[in-house]
């Protein structure tokens, strides 16, 4: 059998990939994705169409194109920046490729294009607020025209993705370089990244271990404790998280007008609440499936564990705002705590029950929950209030779920 | 101790697991061997918990594991083939964490796995993160871990592949002394000397059905303990704290 050619060797593997990932996903999950997909196309066409009627008003079928091309063509350079950031942080985080890479007979510009590819996956999501941006300027644009800006777009996403990527690896090469002090003669960029491999396990002692008789939800929230120190991705997170929290009580003590620091103190809280429930999708993703699932636990101290940690979040987003003393009548005070402090909570254990009920998928975690607040957002953008129905539906869901731990995994 | 009736497990097409029915007694270790894609792990998985079976039904110690799982699962010790842990955590703060979990009296369990990580001679590394243990560590570990609250069924997976020899050893001693205390013990491996040595009783899986059972008798009473080899390593890198296998 004659030798396949390798750009089809790579093709024939990305297209498996991608069928076997797509079978994994459950029927339901896909269904709700695709749900979720066009409620945001819907919400950015609905969003989109009163300023386009208004710019074809004032300036004909032209300008509403030119408007449209415009926003498509951002829309194009966000996913650009999205495909080159996964890249980045895939090259010099510390999950970074095998230097086994390296190994096999294969020039490297077609290793690069294949890890690239990886970190493309997302340009494709950048069609679905396009179709939501293309439907709102039906009857507004000439339809060729219309078809045409369409055709551009589509036809725009695939070397966006691509010069992201490259810009990315122009960026990652070097700083790997430096970190690793690594001298190759005239490297092609990935080598370097791929040389240093994933980083070096330090060999270090810990401090010696306490054996102490306590209930499994403490036990578990203890070695919540020491990955949250010591796991980079559950690290990196909780820092982020801890600075918003900062932010958001920061944002008090500004020289700006009390009505915006209130606006502004609110905003971050909320951010504040949707990162504690990344950090505990990150923490779930950390526990490893067998060593996790094979212990005689049932989703009570596992919810407990996580739970507490919701509310230590909770309580820390409130005591942020407490010390920072914001200028606010004591009643009015103490709504904006229980209503900031209240969200951060539910936000919170809808993180955990994700990170929980989806084990040890947090990648789907992390994506349910991310078009989970875009949804959320969009509704109460349309209607006041209507996110925060839609979140606590999804909280009562999620939890729905929890009694399915116990049972063999994947039953 | 372990009852398994008509087990099935499939992965869309292939059929991983066709009907298996054994019984693995106390006070025995049962060895399940079988070539590579077997079904070993598949089975050993299943009747730890960690999938469902298609059909079928898995008592341990009387308890039927898919009806009341977390009962099932106290009385189960799990060596994987290929172990995952919480790499931050060391080896002692893993092992405090499972007794924990597992309810363990606490001074009984710290000395019970200081001993058995000195045994695997994990004992000077047992403060460092588990992300920098090797493959054969990490193995110890998982060995050491499932055998720490003495569980009346232990699965083994391949558990002594990528043990030295001293290590593998006091691993059979462990496993010895617990079939002698009273726990049932399955032990898979596709090494037919590794099962010779080790067990009571042999199953043999091929492509999901299990078409032999013997006993020691049936393979000619090959002597347990230690090979003439590994008593000339013993000789020469032979540690005092080694338990010699029964």
């Amino acid at each position: 059998m004659p030798p396949v050619p390798l750009a089809s060797a790579f093709r024939d593997l990305e297209g498996a990939l991608l069928r076997r990932r797509f079978q994994q996903l459950d029927p339901v999950l896909r269904l709700e994705i695709a749900a979720i997909a066009a409620l945001i196309a819907a919400f950015v066409g609905w969003q989109l169409r009163i300023p386009l009627d208004g710019i074809a008003r004032a300036g004909g079928p032209g300008a509403a194109a030119r408007a449209l091309a415009l926003r498509l063509l951002a829309l194009a350079l966000v996913a650009a920046i999205a495909a080159g950031a996964r890249y980045a942080r895939r090259l010099r985080g510390p999950d970074r490729p095998e230097p086994a890479w390296l190994a096999l007979p294969i020039p490297p510009p077609a290793i690069a294009r294949h890890l690239a590819w990886e970190a493309r996956r997302i340009v494709p999501w950048a069609l679905v607020p396009a179709l939501g941006a293309l439907a709102a300027a039906v009857g507004l644009v000439p339809a060729p025209l219309l078809l045409l800006i369409a055709a551009a777009f589509a036809s725009l996403l695939v070397p966006a993705g691509h010069a992201g990527c490259a810009i990315a690896l122009l960026l990652a090469s070097p700083a790997t370089a430096a970190a690793g002090g690594l001298e190759l003669s005239r490297p092609h960029p990935i080598e370097r990244p791929l040389a240093l491999g994933p980083p070096e396990a330090r060999s270090v002692r810990l401090p010696r271990v306490r054996w102490r008789r306590e209930a499994p939800w403490r036990a578990l929230w203890r070695k919540d404790l020491l990955l949250a120190l010591r796991n980079p991705p559950v690290q990196a997170r909780g820092r982020s998280l801890i600075v918003v929290m900062a932010l958001s009580a920061l944002v008090w003590r500004l020289p700006v007008d009390p009505a915006f620091a209130h606006l502004a103190a609110f905003a971050l809280a909320l951010t504040a609440g949707a990162l504690l429930a990344g950090w505990l999708i990150e923490l779930a993703g950390a526990d490893p499936f067998a060593t996790l699932r094979g212990l005689p636990l049932g989703a009570a101290p596992v919810w407990g564990a996580r739970a507490a940690w919701a509310l230590t979040g909770a309580g820390a987003l409130a005591a942020f705002q407490v010390l920072a003393r914001p200028a606010l009548a004591p009643p009015a005070l103490a709504v904006f705590l229980a209503w900031t402090a209240g969200a951060a909570l539910a936000l919170g254990l809808y993180g955990a029950q994700l990170g929980i009920t989806l084990h040890p998928r947090a990648d789907h975690a992390r994506r349910v929950l991310g078009v989970s607040l875009a949804v959320a957002v969009a509704a109460s953008l349309m209607i006041p209030l209507l996110g925060w129905v839609l979140l606590l539906a999804a909280l009562v869901h999620s939890a729905i779920g929890l009694r399915r731990w116990s049972a063999p995994a994947g039953s | 101790m372990l009852e398994v009736a008509g087990l099935t497990r499939s992965y869309g097409a292939l059929v991983a697991l066709d009907g298996v029915s054994l019984e693995a007694r106390g006070g025995e270790i049962t060895g399940l061997l079988g070539a590579n894609g077997a079904g070993k792990s598949t089975l050993l998985r299943t009747v730890a918990g960690l999938q469902p079976p298609d059909a079928g039904r898995i008592r341990i110690a009387g308890v039927d594991l898919l009806e009341r799982p977390i009962e099932a699962k106290r009385r189960l010790g799990y060596a994987a083939e290929e172990p995952d842990f919480y790499e931050e955590l060391s080896a002692a703060e893993t092992l405090a964490f499972l007794a924990a979990v597992r309810g363990l009296d606490p001074a009984a369990a710290r000395d019970r796995a200081h001993a058995l990580l000195e045994r695997m001679e994990l004992d000077a590394r047992a403060d460092e993160p588990v992300r920098s243990y090797s493959h054969g560590m990490r193995k110890k570990l998982s060995f050491v871990a499932a055998i720490l609250h003495r569980p009346a069924l232990l699965l083994c997976d391949e558990a002594l592949e990528g043990f030295d020899a001293a290590a593998a050893i006091a691993a059979r001693a462990e496993l010895r002394v617990l079939a002698d205390a009273g726990s049932a013990v399955l032990f898979s491996s596709h090494v037919t000397e590794t099962i010779e040595r080790l067990c009571d009783r042999a199953i043999i899986l091929h492509r999901g059905r299990i078409t032999r059972e013997l006993g020691r008798a049936d393979w000619g009473g090959v002597a347990p303990g230690t090979s003439p080899l590994e008593r000339v390593f013993l000789e020469i890198a032979g540690s005092p704290t080694r338990a010699e296998a029964g």
